[in-house]
C-alpha cells in the first residue's frame, strides 16, 4: 500500500547508520592520530631510525583535516540535508584521505616491510562497512595499486625510504628478492578476501534489515489498524440504534480500510433481498436502486453462502451485475463478506477502492474481523432492542389497568358517584392502597429489569452529583414538612464529578432518600450529605433518626422483595426492590453501599461513588 | 366565562376516558372524546375546544406526543391548552432515550402534566387553570 513510504523509511534507516559511522569514523581518527604521535614518540626514544620529519608531518596533517571533517561534521548534523548523497560523499572523502596519509606512512616505515600494512585491511573493512561493494572494491585494488607501483619503483632513490628490521621473516624491502613480490601478492589476497567478505556480510545485513523494516512496517499498519477496530467497536457499542450503529460501522470501516466507500446491505425477513441499509462513500443514486433479489445475483448469492467476494479489477470482470454504475462511483477493486452471527447472516458488507488490485490476503483477514464484530454488535444491539421494546409493552400493559382502575376507585371514594356507607368507603380505601403497591411493584421490577440494558448501552459522562441532589430537593423537603420532619441537605462546595449518568445518580438519591422519610416517625429528622472522601470517591449519606433496622435483617437488605417486618408494619407500601435497585445501580457505577442501623434509633447509609480525577485524563 | 368550556379527552382507554369524563362533568363542563390520536385531530377540525386532555402512549408510543406537535405547529390550533396524562414520570424514560431526547429537543408542547391514576382534585385544578389561560409553556420541570 504504501511502497513509497517504505523507500523514505528505509533510507532515513540507512542513512542514519551512515551518519553515525561517519562521525565515529571522526573520532576513531583522534585515537588513530594519538597513537601515532606517542608510537613516533616512543620509535624515536628507542632509536629506531624513522624518516621523522615527513611522518610528524602526515599525522599533524592528519589531525588537521580532521579537524576540517569535524566542522563538516558539524554542518552536516545541523543543516540535515535531506539525502544520503553528501553523507556518502563526505565518507569516500574521509576514506580516500585515510588510505592516502597509511600509503604514505607506509612507504615511510619500510613500504612492504612496514608494520602498517595491516591497517589497509582495517580501512578496506571501514570502506566496506560504510560504502557501497563496488566502491570498497574500488579502494581495494587502488589501494593494491600503490602498493605495487611502491614495489616496482626504487623506494632509496625515490625518498630515501629507511628499512626497520623487526625480526620478520617475511617482509623484505629489496626489490631484488623474489619472496616481496610472493608477500604482495599474499597481501593483495588477504585484502581482497577481506573486501569480498565484508561486503558480502554488509550485502546480506542490509537484506535482513530491510526485511525487518518491511515487516516492523506491517506490524505497524496492523497494530493501527487493530487498535482503530477497538475503537470503533467500542463506539458502536454506545449505539442504541440500529441504523445509527450501522452509519457509523460504515464511516469507521472506509476510514480504517483507507478506502473510498463502504456499504451495509440487510437481508430481509424472507432471506429474498438484499437492500441497502447504509453507506459511505457512494452517491444516492447509487444506494437507491432496488432491492436486489438474492436469487438472481450470482454474487450476492455467493457472499450470503458465506464466501468472500474479492475483486481486484473491475474492468476486467464481465458478469458483475451493476458494472456500469459501480464503475460511474469511481469503484475498480472490492472486497465484500457475509455479516454473520452464527448460522444467521443479517446481509452484506462491502468495502470498495478506487485502486485496482488494492486489498491484499492480510487486508482480507481483517475485513473478515472487522465484519464479524460488526454483524455481532448489530444482532447485539437488536436483540436488546427487542427486549426494551418488550420491557416497555409489558409496562404499559400493566401498569394502564391499573391505573384506570385506580382512578375509577377515587371516583368512589372521592363521591363522584355518590354517597358510600363506612365500610364501603372502607374497603374501596383499601382496594386504592392495595393496588398502589402493586402499581409500585410492578415500576420497580420493570426499572430492575431493564437497568442494565438501558444504562449499559448509555456512555458514563462526568455528572455533577450536587446538582442532581440540588433538583429534587424541594420534593423531598415537601414530603418531609408533611411529615414535620427536620430535612436537611448538606453538599461539599468544589465537588468533583463523578463518572456515571444523571438518571442513576437519580435512582440512587431518590430512592434512599425516600426511605429514610418514609422510614421516620413525626418530628425525626432525615439528614443527607455529599461529600469528598479521597480524591478518587465522593460520599452520599443519608442519615435518619427512623425505626432503625433489627441486626439479623442487615444482610438481607440487599434482597429483592426483601422488607424487614418493622418497616413492613410501619408503612404498608414498599415494593422490597428500592434497595435492589440501588446496589445495581452502584455496581454499574463501581460504587459500594454500606448500611448501619440501631434498631429504633435510626439508620445510616454511606455510598461510596468512584469521582471523576481532577488532573488526570479526561 | 359566559360559555360552558368544551374539553376533548384523547385516550385509549375507554375506562379512564369514562373516569375524567364523569369528573369533568361534576363542574357542568362540556366534554368530548376520541381514542385516539387521528380521531382526536378530527375532532379538534370539527370545533376547537379549550383544553384538550391527551394520554402519551396509545396506539404508537409516542402518539400524544405526536399530536400535541401537529397541533403547535399548526397557527389555528397552536394556543390550544393541553394537559397531558402519562402513565406516571417514568414514563418519560421508557419512551426509550433517543425519544426523550427528541422530545427534550424541541420547545416542549405541552402545558402540563398529570400522573395516571387520575386524582379528581388535581385534574379539576390542573383543568381550572389551563382553562383561566395559565398554561405554562417551556419546559417541564
Amino acid at each position: 500500500m504504501d511502497i513509497i513510504n517504505d523507500t523514505i523509511k528505509q533510507q532515513i534507516f540507512f542513512r542514519k547508520e551512515l551518519r553515525e559511522r561517519v562521525y565515529w569514523f571522526i573520532k576513531l581518527r583522534w585515537v588513530a592520530a594519538a597513537i601515532g604521535l606517542v608510537g613516533l614518540a616512543a620509535a624515536h626514544l628507542t632509536g629506531l631510525r624513522l624518516p621523522l620529519g615527513p611522518l610528524v608531518g602526515i599525522v599533524l596533517s592528519i589531525i588537521g583535516y580532521n579537524i576540517v571533517f569535524l566542522l563538516i561534521g558539524r554542518r552536516l548534523l545541523s543543516t540535515r540535508p535531506a539525502g544520503v548523497r553528501p553523507y556518502h560523499i563526505f565518507a569516500h572523502i574521509q576514506i580516500s584521505l585515510d588510505i592516502i596519509s597509511l600509503l604514505l606512512m607506509i612507504m615511510f616505515t619500510g613500504g612492504l616491510a612496514s608494520p602498517l600494512l595491516i591497517f589497509v585491511i582495517f580501512h578496506i573493512v571501514l570502506a566496506g562497512m560504510l560504502l557501497s561493494p563496488v566502491s570498497c572494491f574500488g579502494y581495494t585494488f587502488m589501494v593494491l595499486l600503490a602498493l605495487g607501483t611502491l614495489l616496482l619503483i626504487k623506494p632509496e632513490g625515490l625518498l630515501h625510504l629507511e628499512t626497520i628490521h623487526i625480526g620478520s621473516h617475511f617482509f623484505f624491502h629489496q626489490l631484488q628478492h623474489p619472496e616481496l613480490i610472493i608477500s604482495y601478492l599474499i597481501f593483495a589476497m588477504a585484502l581482497v578476501v577481506a573486501a569480498y567478505l565484508i561486503t558480502s556480510v554488509k550485502v546480506t545485513l542490509r537484506a535482513k534489515g530491510r526485511e525487518l523494516l518491511i515487516i516492523s512496517k506491517q506490524l505497524d499498519i496492523s497494530n493501527t489498524k487493530l487498535l482503530a477496530l477497538y475503537e470503533m467497536i467500542k463506539e458502536i457499542g454506545t449505539k442504541t440504534r440500529l441504523q445509527e450503529l450501522m452509519d457509523s460501522a460504515t464511516h469507521n470501516a472506509a476510514r480504517i480500510m483507507g478506502v473510498k466507500a463502504c456499504s451495509i446491505k440487510l437481508l430481509d425477513k424472507d432471506k429474498k433481498y438484499l437492500e441497502f441499509a447504509s453507506s459511505y462513500g457512494l452517491s444516492q443514486e447509487f444506494v437507491a436502486i432496488d432491492r436486489i433479489e438474492v436469487d438472481k445475483s450470482t454474487i450476492n448469492r455467493q457472499i450470503i453462502e458465506g464466501s468472500l467476494y474479492s475483486i481486484g479489477n473491475l474492468d476486467e470482470e464481465d458478469y458483475f451485475q451493476y458494472p456500469n454504475d459501480v464503475r460511474k462511483e469511481g469503484v475498480v477493486s472490492m472486497l465484500c463478506l457475509p455479516l454473520r452471527v452464527g448460522h444467521k447472516t443479517l446481509g452484506v458488507f462491502c468495502v470498495y477502492s478506487g485502486e485496482s488490485n488494492y486489498f491484499s490476503a492480510r487486508d482480507a483477514d481483517f475485513f473478515s474481523l472487522m465484519t464479524d464484530l460488526i454483524a455481532l454488535a448489530m444482532e447485539e444491539l437488536s436483540q436488546s432492542t427487542a427486549k426494551t421494546w418488550f420491557l416497555n409493552k409489558t409496562a404499559h400493559q400493566l401498569r394502564s389497568p391499573v391505573s384506570a382502575v385506580m382512578s375509577m376507585l377515587y371516583l368512589l371514594t372521592k363521591g363522584y358517584l355518590g354517597p358510600l356507607t363506612a365500610q364501603q368507603q372502607e374497603t374501596v380505601t383499601r382496594c386504592e392502597k392495595r393496588l398502589s403497591i402493586l402499581r409500585d411493584t410492578i415500576n420497580d421490577l420493570l426499572k430492575l429489569a431493564s437497568e442494565n440494558d438501558e444504562s449499559r448501552r448509555q456512555p458514563f459522562h462526568p455528572v455533577d452529583a450536587a446538582a442532581v441532589l440540588q433538583a429534587m430537593t424541594p420534593i423531598y423537603l415537601t414530603q418531609a414538612e408533611q411529615k414535620s420532619l427536620i430535612f436537611e441537605v448538606r453538599a461539599a462546595a468544589d465537588l468533583p464529578q463523578v463518572l456515571g449518568q444523571e438518571r442513576l445518580l437519580d435512582e440512587i438519591f431518590t430512592n434512599l432518600i425516600s426511605n429514610a422519610i418514609k422510614y421516620t416517625p413525626a418530628g425525626g429528622r432525615v439528614l443527607v450529605s455529599l461529600s469528598l472522601e479521597s480524591a478518587e470517591k465522593i460520599v452520599f449519606k443519608v442519615e435518619d433518626t427512623g425505626i432503625g433496622i433489627p441486626e439479623s435483617d442487615l444482610n438481607r437488605l440487599f434482597a429483592e422483595f426483601f422488607r424487614a417486618e418493622n418497616a413492613k408494619s410501619m408503612v404498608e407500601e414498599g415494593t422490597g426492590l428500592g434497595l435492589a435497585i440501588v446496589k445495581e445501580v452502584l455496581d454499574q457505577m463501581n460504587g459500594t453501599i454500606k448500611v448501619a442501623s440501631h434498631f429504633g434509633r435510626g439508620t445510616t447509609v454511606t455510598c461510596l461513588i468512584p469521582a471523576q480525577r481532577r488532573h488526570g485524563l479526561s | 366565562m359566559a360559555t360552558i368550556p368544551d374539553i376533548l379527552i384523547i385516550d385509549d382507554d375507554r375506562d379512564l376516558v369514562n373516569s375524567v369524563r364523569i369528573i369533568l362533568e361534576s363542574r357542568n363542563y362540556h366534554v368530548r372524546s376520541a381514542y385516539n390520536g387521528q380521531e382526536g385531530y378530527h375532532s379538534i377540525e370539527e370545533k376547537i375546544p379549550d383544553l384538550v386532555i391527551l394520554d402519551v402512549m396509545m396506539t404508537t408510543d409516542t402518539e400524544g406526543f405526536d399530536l400535541a406537535y401537529k397541533l403547535r405547529r399548526n397557527p389555528k390550533y397552536a394556543n390550544i391548552p393541553i394537559l397531558m396524562v402519562t402513565g406516571f414520570t417514568q414514563r418519560m424514560a421508557d419512551l426509550g432515550p433517543e425519544n426523550f431526547q427528541h422530545i427534550l429537543s424541541e420547545d416542549w408542547p405541552v402545558s402540563q402534566f398529570l400522573e395516571k391514576p387520575i386524582d379528581p382534585e388535581q385534574l379539576l385544578a390542573a383543568a381550572e387553570a389551563l382553562l383561566k389561560g395559565e398554561a405554562s409553556y417551556g419546559h417541564h420541570q
